[in-house]
């Protein structure tokens, strides 16, 4: 049964991400009181071979978002989601988060989510990364809801610093270490 | 002649310039030390603004007075208007011409104000996208001016400049004269969830809407001693700046709606039923709890059927910027009384039944307990009521009367995150009450002067909330769950990409993230003035001051800066200018601990320069010799014994010149440590130091902000001490919103990533 349900959700997914790309809301009056932003930490951890991620994103964003693309009851609360909420969010994010490493890409896990007030924490590794000489990233996380959202993406890599912020006009971010 | 050798050598010794060093001539340079006053900054001060912070003996401000008719067309969305303008010039200036702001017409077809936005073509639309964008023809919201007349009912000329309309005047206005003229008008109401804004309707299923309408009216531009007349258009963000003035507004709606507004209702008897009357005269008694008005069955009767008759609400309020109201037939309506000072305020709110459960239980109570903490913090709500109304989508606040967001879901159930979000609005939205309702700085120009200002109150009244109604805390929060103004929230930002960050002494209009920049970062900023640098009872007593000097006045930003040093006797000079004229952060670290014992005999140091001078070492004048702990000459045995033991001539000093009484007093360290503080940040701060001895006691020492004064990069701080320090931490309780943390203990601490504490959790 489970698999039943899942099988349709996947289905589900791939018509709404094949059809639902990016809508740019011209004319769109920026609601009040309020700024589209995320922020995602990339570290890569050399003893542990690991690129560890953290990305921060508005919970109230995303969970417009969700009710427009999968369920119009969905509520992301830690004592009233439905077991669903986890699922959306994994597929949401490998979806529209992508990182090459040395020109390949590179498989992402998913380790899970936690909230603080209206902040959803989201944790993501690629493991097995023996060095990093290029870096590529791709973050259109919420650009189908938001037409002004930014994703500020800041990295610590080979003991460099490095920021830069992903909108829709520059979706993707290159970094070169050689 | 010895003697006075050996003077001069310890003249120099204890100068610490033993090997004058020759540089080669830099060049010169101008003043560029953080500490330096704000005279190019600040402008000068004069009559109308003293230096001070005060307004001065010649302030003046404009007075515009308004009676105003307004109709509302339900059916059509459209609302018509007549008013009278009254406009009194206080300003010493002869005015030839009237400027009045047009709102609307940032919706007007011809508007200007999408054009500014950037955008592109994306390859796939959701087609209800698309055809908004491409398809549809524009909403026309702007107004429709049908004329403009002085008092005898002769034609006025006017211009209309995008959102701004000029007047031509018969004749100047000169200083301390009056002038009055009438204008007629209408304009398309906007859906605030299709079309967006800060007012407009909502519709709803069942036919019926909900009305929530401010800039419906042509408002008087501010004139000022700053700026003359107001001229930055209003392109869509960025406030408003109104001259105050008495309003008296007439407004005619269906019979079966319930409105309020702005001001006193002047025919409440006439407006409710004897039943809703003799509720509201509970209400006025009721201190605890709200008393409802109108309620959920009384508001569905009246939403069945829409009334074909029109009644007319009449509303007067004196002293105030502003004015909006709010109008449906689906309303429900509960009050509650709130003594401020001696005086009873009624805190009201007004929404459709889906707002509750949430909005009966929280949102009258949450408009009461904000009125007692902000008038705690600056003056008593002068105002004699202040009203909550439910819009969905939305935010916004005018006097007395404000228009906020959160809605349960359809069954009736919310999150925590809802109820918070809604009660953290309201709170936010009534406090604009004080800033910028009656403190009036002009918002389009500086949206921290208000929006700052707030949330940095905003915080005190939530935490005062939870404590107040402890019930509204769900089992894991200890307090209230506030979002923005403590300093951890704000290193994301303050630590991020410096082309996407913007001074906060910016227009509103120009910056990237209007949130942090203009509402999270001032609030913090003031939230660690009061807290770190000024302490909450000298903070406390500037802000009231800067407050009450400026409530139902116009103040500038510096009007703010000065008073808050005027008041508390302290320079901030250096504060205003890192946290609000640069994007610069605070980062500040150990770099290097050395760790000293005295020696029993001379060590090389002293030698050196007994040898530069041509003396032997035993010539020198009485010293005391210290040893590094790595370095070569460290020998264990300095470890062991007292002070006065190890070193002969510090004892024999000690015997000369004090009694026996007063060594007695003496402490006597063992250990001497020089520590290097290194600052990459920007921003200046108290450096706050926590010492841990092996004791397992511990000492908070803050070195005020102006040790930095000589060098901004890195200072060295000598301690002496009974007991060895086994670690040093800067900024232990994190209240500076240090971006790096990974700097501030020694031995240096590993912190853990949030992602490793994750990680970790999860694993087990």
């Amino acid at each position: 049964m489970i698999f039943k349900i899942l099988k349709q959700v996947i289905n589900r997914l791939s018509l709404v991400f094949g059809f639902v790309l990016i809508l740019v809301l011209f004319n769109s009056f920026s609601v009040l009181h309020k700024f589209y932003v995320s922020i995602t930490q990339i570290d890569y951890v050399e003893e542990q071979e690991s690129l560890q991620i953290t990305s921060r994103i508005f919970i109230d964003d995303l969970e417009d978002l969700f009710r427009e693309l999968y369920d119009k009851t969905i509520v992301l609360d830690v004592d009233q989601e439905s077991e669903m909420v986890e699922f959306y969010i994994e597929s949401y994010i490998k979806e529209k988060f992508n990182i090459k490493i040395n020109g390949e890409n590179v498989t992402m896990n998913y380790l899970g989510k936690e909230y603080e007030n209206d902040i959803m924490f989201c944790y993501l590794e690629m493991e097995n990364i023996k060095d990093i000489n290029a870096i590529e990233i791709s973050n259109k996380i919420l650009f189908d809801k938001f037409d002004d959202q930014k994703n500020i993406i800041r990295l610590k890599i080979n003991n460099k610093n490095k920021s830069f912020v992903l909108t829709q006009d520059e979706q993707i971010g290159l970094l070169n270490f050689n | 002649m010895k003697i006075i050798k050996i003077l001069c050598i310890a003249l120099i010794v204890s100068s610490g310039n033993m090997f004058a060093q020759q540089e080669e001539q830099k060049s010169g340079k101008t003043n560029t030390n953080k500490f330096r006053q704000l005279y190019d900054e600040f402008s000068t001060p004069n009559m109308f603004r003293t230096g001070s912070g005060a307004p001065g003996p010649a302030y003046y401000q404009q007075q515009a007075d308004y009676v105003i008719d307004i109709e509302l067309d339900e059916k059509n969305k459209r609302i018509h208007g007549f008013e009278t303008i009254t406009y009194t010039n206080n300003s010493p200036d002869a005015l030839n011409y009237l400027w009045i702001q047009l709102d609307q017409n940032r919706r007007a077809k011809d508007s200007k104000s999408p054009l500014i936005e950037t955008s592109t073509i994306t390859e796939a639309q959701i087609v209800s996208d698309f055809t908004k964008s491409f398809l549809k023809e524009k909403f026309d919201g702007g107004f429709n001016i049908e004329d403009v007349k002085d008092i005898n009912g002769n034609t006025l000329a006017f211009t209309i400049n995008r959102t701004m309309m000029r007047v031509e005047l018969p004749e100047t206005i000169q200083a301390g004269s009056k002038f009055s003229f009438s204008i007629k008008w209408s304009f398309n109401i906007n859906n605030h969830i299709t079309v967006k804004g800060r007012s407009g309707y909502e519709d709803f299923p069942d036919g019926n809407s909900n009305f929530v309408i401010a800039q419906f009216y042509p408002r008087m531009a501010v004139y000022n001693d700053v700026e003359g007349w107001q001229n930055s258009q209003f392109w869509g963000k960025g406030e408003f700046a109104l001259p105050f003035g008495n309003f008296e507004v007439n407004i005619t709606v269906p019979s079966d709606h319930i409105l309020d507004g702005t001001g006193r209702l002047l025919n409440r008897e006439e407006m409710y039923s004897r039943e809703m009357m003799k509720r509201y005269k509970l209400a006025k008694k009721s201190y605890n709890e709200p008393v409802v008005i109108v309620n959920t069955e009384e508001a569905e009767k009246a939403s069945k059927q829409a009334s074909k008759y029109n009644k007319t609400w009449k509303l007067y309020a004196e002293n105030v910027r502003d004015f909006a109201f709010a109008t449906s037939r689906r309303y429900l309506l509960d009050m509650m009384a709130v003594k401020i000072g001696d005086r009873d305020v009624m805190a009201v709110s007004l929404y459709p039944k889906e707002g509750n459960p949430l909005w009966e239980k929280w949102s009258t109570r949450t408009v009461a307990s904000t009125l007692l903490s902000y008038s705690r913090m600056t003056f008593d709500y002068p105002y004699h009521k202040a009203i909550s109304v439910h819009a969905e989508n939305l935010g916004m606040e005018y006097p007395m009367i404000c228009f906020n967001r959160g809605r349960p879901n359809s069954d009736g159930t919310y999150t925590d995150y809802v109820k918070y979000r809604l009660i953290s609005l309201i709170v936010h939205e009534v406090g604009h009450n004080f800033f910028p309702m009656i403190v009036n700085s002009d918002e389009r120009q500086w949206t921290w002067m208000d929006e700052g200002l707030n949330v940095f109150l905003e915080l005190i009244a939530e935490q005062d909330f939870g404590e107040r109604y402890p019930e509204v805390l769900s089992p894991e929060h200890k307090r209230y769950p506030t979002r923005r103004g403590f300093p951890n929230q704000i290193i994301p930002y303050m630590g991020g990409d410096q082309d996407y960050i913007s001074p906060i002494m910016s227009k509103g209009l120009n910056i990237h993230q209007l949130g942090n920049n203009a509402y999270a970062k001032p609030a913090t900023a003031l939230n660690i003035l009061r807290e770190t640098v000024m302490g909450r009872e000298l903070f406390d007593y500037a802000f009231k001051e800067y407050a009450n000097r400026w409530m139902f006045k116009h103040p500038t930003p510096e009007d703010f800066f000065r008073t808050m040093e005027d008041a508390s006797a302290i320079d901030l000079d250096w504060y205003w200018r890192g946290w609000f004229y640069t994007t610069d952060w605070v980062d500040i670290g150990i770099k290097d601990v050395k760790k000293y014992y005295v020696s029993s005999k001379p060590n090389d140091y002293a030698r050196s320069y007994a040898e530069q001078y041509k003396i032997p070492v035993d010539s020198l004048p009485p010293m005391v010799f210290l040893v590094e702990q790595n370095s070569y000459e460290f020998e264990p045995i300095m470890q062991e014994g007292e002070l006065l033991d190890k070193s002969k001539p510090l004892k024999a000093y000690l015997m000369d010149n004090f009694t026996e009484a007063e060594r007695n007093k003496i402490k006597q360290p063992k250990y001497f440590y020089t520590i290097t503080f290194e600052k990459p940040g920007g921003l200046v701060m108290p450096l706050i130091v926590e010492y841990n001895y092996i004791d397992g006691t511990k000492e908070k020492v803050t070195y005020p902000a102006q040790t930095w004064r000589h060098n901004d990069n890195e200072i060295t701080k000598a301690v002496a001490s009974e007991k060895e320090i086994l670690s040093i931490k800067v900024d232990p309780e994190q209240e500076t919103a240090d971006i790096d943390e990974s700097n501030n203990a020694w031995p240096k601490e590993i912190i853990q990533s949030k992602f490793e504490k994750f990680k970790s959790k999860s694993k087990r």
